[in-house]
């Protein structure tokens, strides 16, 4: 509504206004052309009372006359020929002398018997018109660059509102679906806000739904979980340990017990379910503490966990750190053979900590570092080409702790033969 | 005709036309229902038509000063209204928002009145010459397409403004209207010989003529005038403070207000 009526506004008056300037230099210019008609007229009064003058008194004169009795030449004005100068046949016409192409007139005086032809230039006539008609049309012409710049200038200002709104939408985080707020809206553009708005709102609901669907399937897995192990231990004791088909139910058993505390694992490492509980850690206690509670699992494997460093305080959530390291310790054993090496190291450099986890293991091509990082992603990284058991979540929650703890994560080689080394880089709390 | 038609239409479409813009963004900076602005236009096309069709026995008053006195009461009256339009409308919204629909009503039909009467009597008489009316009337239509084309450019060049300008770049309006009022109606008076004549200030018509497009606009926007008399040019400053000391007070009534208000808390 706004840009029609201001840019019709714009229109109207620019070319109204141009119009009038046109109407008035055009009357002037044609009141110029009527005077000059009106000395021309009289100029010829005069030589038809002075006699019979044959050359004209000035050469701005775009009017030649000749007046005839029969064969005989009784008067002539603007033009030294003395053969008429086109046809006796009366009306208008066009004749060619003197170097020009003249439009005539031929008229019959039935009182006098005269034929009296007057002619006017065609290249002075068009220039005379040509002249009336630039006035009329340089008005417009003018107002066009002006009208120009004013509707660019409405356009701007009609369109800010939805600039406004793309650039709100282009500033917004990726999680943040909270509606668009946007002062003095036209009445178009808030239908089109109510809608994004609308749309937002029902994305959110859609991705909480989908978020606490994973989380609550896995929850309710749980329970039917236990049961199953209780009932596996039950049967341990009715058939032989060494049944193949046996063992294999357990170890199916134990890799959806895995994945659903996994998958749990990962909906509360996201920034909406932590309730930031941060608090001071001394980093240095809790893998210390992390590698005492996995101790049977590298027992098991006969590998070799050791811790290095010193005590680094860093804030951060108990819960949530104890996860990383977990995860991290999992891995590491997972992937080292047995009788490998797996080493936590802690160190403060300047305000930075680092928490490095290296394990012997096969190790990661760097080409397949950012993958890792992706949910159910798993490499094939064993000697063989297989792939280690395990449900991919892993590293995600790793991710999601450090992005939630403000910290950095890097991968490479460790110091082992071959082997990974993976650095979360927190920043250091004072002592 | 042409040219004649063109002056008179838009002189008088975009007098009225300014004040109308003007009035409309200050009724929605106040948020304001614009019901008033429909009845304004209706009451002053009726006002228009009575008048115009009444205007030769009224011209025959007051020994034949009768539609001097008459248009510069009215131009009176819509200075009075402006005055009271400024003053209520920086008044505390709750005291007395309720009368600015009327008055602003009252004072686009008094306008109108003034404005549509000219233009009624003269495309009346108009239309006793055959061969003028074509020119007239496309003289009447650019005219008129000019003066509406401006009064929009005006109420969207106000609205566009910053927030914080906008309410008062309407009252700065106002007052100059006012203004423009209060020196018309001394002119007016002047020529019925109810004011005695005083010197003319200055000639500027050499620069900017009164008759031409910026000098029509600048009359009905500030009430530009080429020869400008002494006693104009006092009235234009006394209708200019008038309209804006009444916002002031308003104002300075609004800001008390609020602080007692806020004091009482």
């Amino acid at each position: 509504m706004f840009l029609i009526a201001a840019i019709l506004a714009v229109l109207t008056l620019f070319n109204f206004v141009a119009a009038l300037q046109g109407y008035s230099s055009s009357l002037k210019e044609a009141n110029k052309l009527f005077d000059q008609h009106l000395r021309q007229t009289a100029e010829l009064i005069a030589r038809l009372y002075a006699g019979h003058p044959i050359k004209p008194l000035d050469d701005e004169s775009t009017l030649a006359y000749q007046v005839w009795q029969g064969q005989k030449l009784l008067a002539s004005f603007g033009i030294e020929q003395t053969r008429p100068i086109t046809d006796f046949y009366p009306g208008f016409g066009y004749a060619n002398f003197d170097g020009y192409r003249w439009r005539t007139l031929v008229y019959y005086d039935q009182n006098h018997r005269n034929w009296i032809i007057t002619a006017e230039r065609t290249d002075l006539r068009y220039r005379l018109a040509e002249s009336v008609i630039s006035h009329a049309i340089l008005p417009i012409l003018l107002s066009i660059p002006l009208a120009g710049l004013l509707i660019w200038l409405i356009i701007s200002h009609g369109l800010k509102p939805l600039r406004m709104l793309s650039q709100q939408l282009k500033n917004k985080q990726a999680d943040d679906l909270s509606p668009v707020v946007l002062p003095e809206l036209k009445s178009e553009l808030q239908q089109v806000n109510q809608s994004i708005n609308a749309l937002m709102s029902r994305l959110e609901v859609a991705l909480n739904r989908e978020k606490h669907f994973t989380a609550d399937a896995a929850h309710e897995l749980r329970t039917p979980i236990s049961a199953l192990k209780i009932q596996l231990h039950n049967l341990e004791e009715d058939i032989s340990p060494d049944n193949e088909a046996f063992q294999q139910l357990r170890a199916g058993v134990d890799r959806i017990q895995h994945l659903v505390e996994q998958l749990l694992s990962l909906y509360r490492s996201t920034p909406e379910q932590l309730a930031h509980n941060f608090c001071r850690i001394n980093l240095h206690q809790l893998a210390q503490d992390v590698i005492a509670e996995l101790h049977t699992k590298f027992e098991t494997k006969q590998q070799i966990a050791e811790l290095a460093g010193q005590a680094c305080m860093i804030e951060g959530d108990p819960f949530a750190l104890t996860t990383l390291l977990q995860n991290l310790l999992n891995n590491a054993s997972k992937y080292t053979p047995p009788g490998g090496h797996i080493l936590v190291t802690v160190s403060t450099e300047g305000h930075l900590v680092y928490l490095k986890v290296e394990d012997s293991g096969p190790g990661i091509a760097p080409e397949d570092y950012d993958k890792i990082f992706k949910r159910f992603q798993r490499l094939n990284n064993k000697p063989d080409g297989s792939t280690t058991p395990g449900c991919g979540l892993g590293m995600t929650i790793v991710r999601n702790i450090a992005d939630l703890h403000r910290a950095r994560i890097e991968i490479e080689r460790s110091r082992f033969e071959s082997g990974t080394a993976f650095i979360i880089i927190f920043t250091r709390t004072e002592d | 005709m042409f040219l004649n038609s063109v002056v008179l239409i838009l002189q008088e479409i975009l007098e009225a036309a300014l004040l109308i813009s003007i009035l409309l963004v200050l009724s929605r900076q106040l948020q304001l229902s614009a019901r008033w602005f429909a009845t304004g236009m209706i009451l002053g096309g009726i006002g228009a038509f009575i008048l115009s069709f009444n205007l030769a026995t009224i011209s025959e008053w007051l020994d034949y000063a009768g539609q001097e006195i008459l248009i510069a009461t009215i131009m009176l009256a819509v200075l009075g209204l402006l005055t009271l339009i400024g003053l209520y409308s920086t008044l505390p919204p709750s005291s007395s928002r309720h009368a600015l629909p009327y008055l602003m009503s009252i004072c686009v039909a008094l306008a109108l009145s003034r404005e549509g009467a000219e233009i009624v009597i003269y495309l009346g008489g108009i239309l006793n010459h055959q061969a003028s009316i074509q020119p007239t009337f496309t003289g009447a239509g650019i005219g008129a397409g000019i003066g509406l084309s401006a009064g929009v450019l005006l109420y969207f060049g106000l609205l566009s403004l910053p927030v914080s300008w906008i309410f008062c770049t309407c009252i700065v309006l106002l007052a100059l209207i006012g203004g423009t009022m209060a020196s018309q109606a001394t002119l007016l008076l002047t020529q019925v010989d109810w004011i005695t004549y005083s010197p003319v200030l200055w000639d500027s018509s050499i620069w900017l003529p009164e008759d031409s497009i910026p000098g029509h606009l600048l009359y009905a926007l500030i009430g530009y005038e080429a020869t400008p008399s002494l006693f104009q040019a006092i009235a234009y400053g006394l209708g200019f403070l008038l309209v804006s000391i009444s916002a002031t007070l308003g104002h300075l009534n609004h800001f008390r207000s609020r602080r007692t208000n806020t004091g009482d808390k």
